[in-house]
């Protein structure tokens, strides 16, 4: 009984350090210049933004993530990404769910205002993320979506609002909203 | 009672200064984190 109860004393502590140690380093990787791997990261500061014609999107099908930062809240995080016919896609899934409800809260901030700056490959764009709630037209780019990243996506999981979807438009001059 | 108080704080104190300021320890706890998490949702 001596022995549980020490062991359960010492389970106690290392629990301790473990959620103070992952509680400051989130806390911390938000005043970073971007994302780390899972914790949210700060404004998108270094790197050339870039200015000039619409890039050709087709190259960000080799990156695996890229970075995606929202103008309001000044928060950034990594993120999957796939092209199709010249547009550039950003989504979030498992949005039905539990977890999806408490942990992704960058898809709403999103939807109400949409303008975003990605950083792809040490490059920063201004973008305008525009919700696609509908999954018609879309079968490419879940295709591709599942070649890409060995996931399940398809245009019925966009209907169901299980993915939220996005296009990564290029900003309008009227910008917000 | 306050003992224990003292103790809980010095060893919050400990961790958050140690993420914070010894390079490569908030890298590691995420990773860590991250295992946590994809062990988890599997």
């Amino acid at each position: 009984m001596n022995v549980m109860k020490r062991i359960g004393i010492i389970g106690l502590w290392t629990l301790l350090v473990l959620v103070t140690a992952v509680g400051t380093a989130a806390i911390k990787q938000r005043f970073a210049d971007g994302p780390n791997r899972v914790f949210s990261g700060g404004a998108l500061v270094s790197g050339e933004l870039h200015r000039g014609a619409e890039p050709d999107w087709a190259f960000v099908n080799q990156t695996p993530t890229i970075e995606l930062q929202l103008l309001d809240p000044l928060q950034s995080r990594r993120i999957w990404t796939a092209s199709v016919d010249g547009k550039l896609y950003v989504w979030s899934g498992y949005m039905n769910s539990l977890v999806g409800k408490l942990w992704k809260s960058w898809p709403a901030q999103a939807e109400r205002d949409g303008r975003a700056v990605m950083r792809i490959d040490g490059v920063r764009y201004e973008r305008q993320l525009v919700r696609v709630k509908s999954g018609d037209g879309l079968q490419a780019l879940t295709a591709l979506i599942n070649e890409k990243y060995s996931s399940r996506t398809s245009p019925g999981a966009i209907d169901s609002g299980d993915v939220w979807m996005f296009e990564a438009a290029p900003r309008t001059t009227q910008g917000a909203k | 009672m306050q003992n224990l108080y003292a103790r809980i704080g010095a060893v919050v104190a400990i961790t958050a200064l140690t993420v914070l300021l010894i390079p490569g320890v908030d890298d590691a706890v995420e990773l860590v984190f991250q295992v946590v998490v994809l062990v988890a949702s599997g």
